[in-house]
């Protein structure tokens, strides 16, 4: 073994790495990005849940006034988790979370003081000394977290009031009954794969035009900007389209996962986030010469995308103060209005603001395609 | 009117900046309709740039230019112009029939005129028997040629061929030239840069470029005769010291 040798390849390496300047601003850059991502993201709980709250219980007259166990209650739920507004009116508070403005309506029924204390007086367990929970429950970890947060605040406040009585909390689901952790995860993925994957294959295929001298010869012809940049979206929402319908049949056969709405409206928002997705990727094609340059944008795509944009755990489990960047990122507007459809059964007339959305950041990245394209870089 | 509409190219003190470094300065190129006008120059002279620049991939600094009597940034032009870059410039992933049927439908002939083309243009360069195959698998010279294919189909008028005849063989290279004065009997005007000086004689006129601009132009014998000299290399040299 020659060091001297060796160490010329490591030197050379260095080199190389010091005079391509974009190479060293990522080097950096990306460790760093992935640290923060992932430790800001895996930090949160859940919070910021919108839930109305019918309060129809009346209370219980004593001489020493009206004593209200469920205010107790309410008063010891965690107003982190949980963004509470009040409403008397159940019919219209369900019509809300129908229409998905709200999470969940947390209903206490008329006699639930007397019930509670009757039931405790009588040393018996009041059968009607309830809660109920009506939600989405769509996402498992929000469902889970407002049901413990909520049994914990019934429990709290029992102990406080010795009360023994037992309180139940009934959940009757708006949305996703019998739901599991797979039906809330695959409308996410199809999402996320067709982002990816057309991101990556359009940048890699456009630096490749760059490289190989086509894009110039291509320019050179009557074909204008427009027209290849609606090529392109052409093919890659029918390859977006392909690859979610491959998804789904294999979603469908080997996990059998929960289907309510119509599956050509989820593969029209797949195919929508796949013309973004090819719009991005020739934007990203601006950044890099080559290939080798375009590969390293790689973690600066899948980073933020898998943990911001609600696919694994819903976006009110990320700290509030990063939320916002989730709504920067068009793979959050596929994932839910697939998962609405997949979960909830949602037509276009309840997803069409995200959609609009979707073709919103389609038509700012086409056109700033195009007009990367007319710029005629040299 | 400078007399465009007389002249295939022309231009007009034509700049060309990259970051600091001067690609053309101000070059005033004039060539004549139905003329094959070689562009001669070491590496670096800016032969490759200027044909960017006629071609509409990048802009000029400074200057104006036109090509058929139009501004070579108008649009209109581009189904009359062939390019034909010095990378081979073609879809690796693509057979060579794709890649001609690519570009003819690109410049948007029909499917009957593409097929006729292909026919031809494949028996010209050779590759007939190469029609299916995926241009990946054909050696540096197969890829030239059909490059050059790529650029004709549509039969331009006017042709920017950028050192077209790298890597090609001395036969093939005498065929090219023979298509050349073929395109050039039919009135296609041809301007091909070259560092190859033996290939300018080809040329009806020439052009020596340095340093992003013309130093001086004529036929191949007038350069000969006005420098005393046997060969274009020994006239460019001369030239390029201030004879």
């Amino acid at each position: 073994m020659n060091f001297k040798r060796a160490f010329a390849v490591t030197k050379r390496v260095f080199k190389n790495v010091k005079n391509d300047k974009r190479t060293l601003g990522l080097m950096l850059f990306a460790p760093i990005l992935v640290m923060l991502v992932f430790g800001v993201a895996f930090s949160g709980d859940i919070s910021d849940v919108n839930v109305i709250i019918v309060n129809n219980d009346q209370g219980l007259e004593t001489p020493n006034g009206t004593i209200s166990l469920s205010k107790d209650i309410i008063s010891n739920l965690n107003t982190t988790v949980m963004t509470m507004r009040y409403m008397d009116n159940e019919k219209s508070a369900i019509t809300l979370v129908e229409n998905g403005e709200e999470y969940a309506v947390i209903i206490f029924p008329k006699n639930f003081t007397t019930n509670a204390y009757s039931g405790f007086n009588n040393s018996q367990k009041s059968s009607n000394t309830y809660i109920t929970l009506k939600g989405d429950d769509t996402i498992p970890n929000i469902k889970n977290t407002i049901q413990g947060d909520i049994i914990s605040g019934i429990t709290t406040t029992m102990e406080d009031k010795g009360v023994k009585s037992s309180v139940s909390l009934l959940d009757e689901p708006i949305y996703g009954k019998d739901a599991k952790f797979i039906d809330f995860f695959v409308p996410g993925v199809m999402a996320f794969a067709a982002f990816l994957l057309t991101t990556l294959l359009t940048l890699l295929t456009f630096v490749s035009e760059k490289t190989s001298g086509t894009l110039e010869r291509l320019l050179s012809t009557p074909i204008s900007e427009s027209e290849i940049v609606t090529g392109y979206a052409i093919a890659f929402g029918i390859i977006g389209t392909i690859q979610a319908g491959f998804l789904l049949t294999i979603a469908i056969l080997i996990f059998d996962i929960m289907v309510i709405g119509n599956v050509l409206l989820a593969f029209l928002v797949v195919a929508l986030l796949a013309i973004v997705s090819q719009a991005l990727g020739i934007l990203l094609s601006s950044l890099a010469k080559k290939e080798s340059q375009a590969i390293q944008f790689i973690p600066f795509i899948i980073l933020p995308t898998f943990l911001l944009s609600g696919i694994f755990w819903p976006i009110q489990a990320i700290p509030s103060w990063i939320r916002p960047f989730s709504y920067l990122i068009p793979p959050t507007y596929a994932v839910n209005a697939a998962r609405n459809v997949f979960l909830k059964g949602w037509g276009l007339d309840k997803i069409w603001p995200d959609v609009m959305i979707l073709i919103i950041f389609a038509a700012i990245f086409l056109i700033l395609a195009v007009l990367y394209l007319k710029k005629r870089t040299d | 009117m400078d007399g465009e509409d007389e002249f295939a190219v022309f231009t007009s003190n034509l700049i060309k900046k990259l970051g600091n470094f001067i690609a053309v300065n101000n070059l005033n190129l004039k060539v004549k309709r139905g003329e094959i006008y070689g562009l001669l120059g070491p590496n670096g002279a800016g032969k490759t740039t200027t044909i960017k620049l006629l071609c509409n991939l990048t802009k000029p600094n400074g200057g104006k230019g036109h090509l058929l009597g139009k501004k070579f940034s108008d649009n209109t032009i581009a189904s009359n112009i062939g390019y034909m870059p010095q990378e081979t410039a073609l879809y690796d992933g693509l057979t060579v029939y794709q890649n001609i049927l690519f570009f003819g439908e690109v410049y948007g002939l029909s499917s009957k005129k593409i097929r006729n083309r292909s026919d031809e243009l494949l028996k010209f360069i050779n590759l007939e028997k190469w029609r299916d195959e995926l241009v990946e698998n054909l050696s540096g010279g197969m890829k030239h040629r059909l490059s050059l294919a790529c650029t004709l189909i549509h039969e331009p008028k006017l042709l920017f061929l950028d050192e077209p005849t790298v890597g090609v063989d001395p036969e093939l290279k005498m065929s090219f030239w023979n298509y050349f004065y073929k395109l050039k009997s039919m009135n296609t005007t041809i301007l091909i840069t070259t560092h190859y000086m033996e290939e300018a004689h080809h040329c009806d006129r020439v052009g020596f470029m340095k340093d992003g601009g013309l130093i001086t132009e004529g036929s191949p014998t007038e350069l000969l005769h006005q420098t005393n000299t046997d060969s274009l290399e020994d006239a460019f040299i001369k030239f390029s010291l201030g004879r």
